[in-house]
């Protein structure tokens, strides 16, 4: 029946793997899915939930992506000495 | 007057296929929970067979008959992804629609001050011409154009509190500005419709959308805020609830967080708005509520409310 075919939590530990692009389109999928109404009742509330599990995934990366990003530091003289954290707020 | 409790054995004959939530025991969890000491003061009766021109009043006559023609002999047919039918079927939901209006000629006939049809399947997803959600017939929609044609009421109102937003109910009334359709459930959610901005032909559609891990606060603001005072001013000479008991923080098939107490609270503001209004004429009809021991609990304090004020 239905409910096989539903993504559950177990299902959700090969989110942790996506990449970002791979999980914003899912994720883009999903929320096009449940706007048209076009998910069955059954399978609704698994389906918002994968959703908001790739959320968080999306959500994750956005962060590790900003600690990655660095300020390059300038001397007097206007050239490059090194990088400190970008201050991201 | 005493609340009146509607039931029918031959809606435990609408099977569902293995593992389905809207199965049989959700009667039985509820009959088993009003067996309690504090329920004996109801007044109990079996649900009649609705004429087939009562369901008409929602439903054109050929897709009444093409849900019997789908109707087997045995085993289960599917009409969608989930929704189906079995051999007793047509007998259950003849006996649903047949308890909802059976219940308004009780509480307009005075011999009940309200009425809690708990029977199955379930209604408010079933459009026009279309089963889908689990529902054949919308037995709240057939409960309120039967009071406007038997009874003369120039306006009733159907609040639904069922965690899904009740898309059939809606689209039957959608032009229709002598009944207001109000409802609170979760967005996004199956089926996708009840946005703020649908209200209806006549402005008569009041949603009241709540997010995904609402509880009881947000539920309770919709209602002070949005649904009491639009179903007050509207004035309804009947209040049909749509009362589902899936938005229960333990329902496997959404996310938001009520307890049973809320489902008392919501039903006495709504009996307030009765009171002043509809002479106390209540008819709640039972939809969803897919966790046997949340279901059993809201409904006994549904139940309790409606008794007991």
């Amino acid at each position: 029946m239905a409910q096989q075919n539903i993504p559950n939590n177990q299902g959700d530990t090969d989110i942790g793997a996506l990449s970002f692009e791979r999980a914003i389109e899912e994720l883009e999928s999903i929320v096009k899915r449940l706007e048209d109404g076009k998910v069955p009742l059954e399978e609704s509330v698994a389906i918002y939930e994968r959703g908001e599990a790739l959320k968080r995934r999306c959500e994750d990366l956005l962060r590790q992506a900003e600690a990655r990003v660095q300020k390059i530091t300038l001397d007097a003289g206007g050239n490059p000495t090194g990088t400190e954290p970008l201050d991201v707020e | 007057m005493s609340t009146l409790l509607i039931t029918h054995p031959a809606c435990l004959d609408h099977l569902t296929p293995h593992g389905h939530p809207e199965r049989p025991d959700r009667l039985r969890a509820i009959e088993r929970a009003l067996e309690a000491e504090k329920f004996q003061t109801l007044a109990r009766v079996q649900a009649p067979r609705a004429e087939l021109d009562v369901i008409a009043l929602c439903h054109p006559l050929d897709y009444i008959e093409s849900i019997r023609e789908a109707t087997p002999g045995e085993g289960i047919v599917h009409l969608d992804a989930d929704t189906s039918v079995s051999a007793g079927s047509f007998e259950a939901a003849l006996r649903a629609a047949g308890g909802a209006v059976f219940a308004v000629d009780e509480v307009f006939g005075k011999r009940a001050a309200n009425a809690f049809v708990a029977t199955r399947p379930p209604g408010h997803h079933a459009e026009t011409a279309r089963a889908m959600g689990f529902c054949l017939f919308d037995n709240a929609a057939i409960a309120a154009r039967y009071a406007q044609k038997r009874y003369g009421i120039a306006r009733a109102a159907v609040i639904d509190f069922d965690v899904h937003h009740g898309n059939g109910s809606q689209d039957i009334f959608w032009a229709d500005d002598g009944v207001m359709y109000l409802s609170t459930h979760q967005m996004p959610l199956y089926p996708g419709t009840g946005a703020l901005g649908e209200t209806g032909e006549y402005d008569t559609v009041v949603n009241a959308p709540l997010r995904p891990g609402d509880g009881g606060e947000a539920f309770r603001a919709a209602f002070e805020t949005r649904i009491l005072p639009r179903m007050r001013d509207f004035a309804p000479e009947l209040i049909v609830i749509s009362a589902g008991f899936d938005a229960h923080m333990r329902d496997p098939l959404a996310n938001l967080n009520l307890v049973e107490a809320d489902f008392a609270w919501a039903t006495q503001k709504i009996m307030d708005v009765a009171d002043r209004c509809a002479e106390g004429r209540i008819v709640s009809l039972l939809e969803g509520g897919y966790d046997l021991e949340a279901l059993a609990k809201s409904s006994a304090a549904h139940v309790n409310a409606l008794m007991h004020g």
